[in-house]
């Protein structure tokens, strides 16, 4: 897979963005996995999904993640936000199907015309 | 003229799961390089060829070997159908949209620390739930 963030790291840092994941697997899956990125962002673990509720993403259609004892009972919608420094959405990005997500260019393009601009 | 019939059958049969697994692999390989193609009809029409291959092999009538090939070809055939159709996502009613006010939060960081979302308080965000294990 692709690794948008690194590609993205430079462009972060100039803008004084911070960077929060969040996925449901457990911190030290996400910490084993830590490794493969190098993406300096603070990684979440939402195993009871409470964030995901909290932004409403959770997917009520079916996900073909692991099922039974001890998994996440359903998986966040794949979404990316841009958030301004007032806590306000200026852009977000959401895969209706989870085969496609936010590759580095839609991100950057994202910063340019909503952080860039003074807005 | 029987034997044209069940040599066209056979032949139908055994070419199936060359269409289907050929259709798959490609399908992975393009994925893993440059990621998944927009449309994606061109790869539905071949794993549908391969299983209306599959079928007119039996109809036509084969040999065994063709048969068995023909009833192979179905499982790779209905890989790319089945995952499209099970891949849609829907989301609450009440989903965060451009212009709200992120909400408050609390979560685990990977170190098992406590986070609260005012750590994000000052500065832009960018914010990214994505599924787990992949």
């Amino acid at each position: 897979m692709r690794r948008w963030s690194d590609e993205l790291q430079g462009e972060f840092e100039a803008r004084g963005l911070k960077v929060v994941t969040i996925s449901t697997d457990y911190p030290e899956e996400i910490r084993k996995r830590r490794g493969a990125h190098r993406l300096q962002a603070t990684m979440l673990s939402d195993r009871n999904l409470g964030v995901t509720d909290a932004f409403g993403l959770r997917n009520e259609g079916i996900h073909s993640g692991p099922v039974g004892e001890g998994e996440a009972e359903a998986l966040p919608v794949p979404t990316t936000l841009l958030v301004d420094k007032n806590g306000v959405v200026l852009w977000m990005d959401q895969a209706e199907n989870y085969q496609r997500r936010s590759g580095p260019e839609v991100v950057l393009a994202a910063m340019q015309q909503y952080l860039d601009t003074g807005g | 003229m029987q034997m044209t019939r069940k040599t066209v059958g056979t032949t139908l049969g055994l070419l199936a799961p060359v269409v289907a697994i050929a259709t798959v692999v490609l399908w992975f390989r393009m994925n893993s390089a440059i990621g998944i193609p927009e449309d994606r009809t061109i790869w539905i029409v071949f794993s549908l060829l391969a299983i209306v291959m599959s079928v007119a092999s039996f109809v036509i009538g084969t040999r065994w070997f063709g048969g068995v090939a023909a009833v192979v070809a179905i499982f790779p055939a209905l890989l790319l159908p089945a995952t499209i159709a099970i891949s849609k996502q829907q989301v609450a009613e009440q989903a965060i949209k451009v212009g709200d006010t992120i909400p408050y939060f609390v979560a685990v960081d990977d170190q098992g620390k406590r986070f609260t979302s005012d750590a994000l308080a000052g500065t832009p965000v960018l914010i990214k739930f994505f599924r787990a294990h992949w």
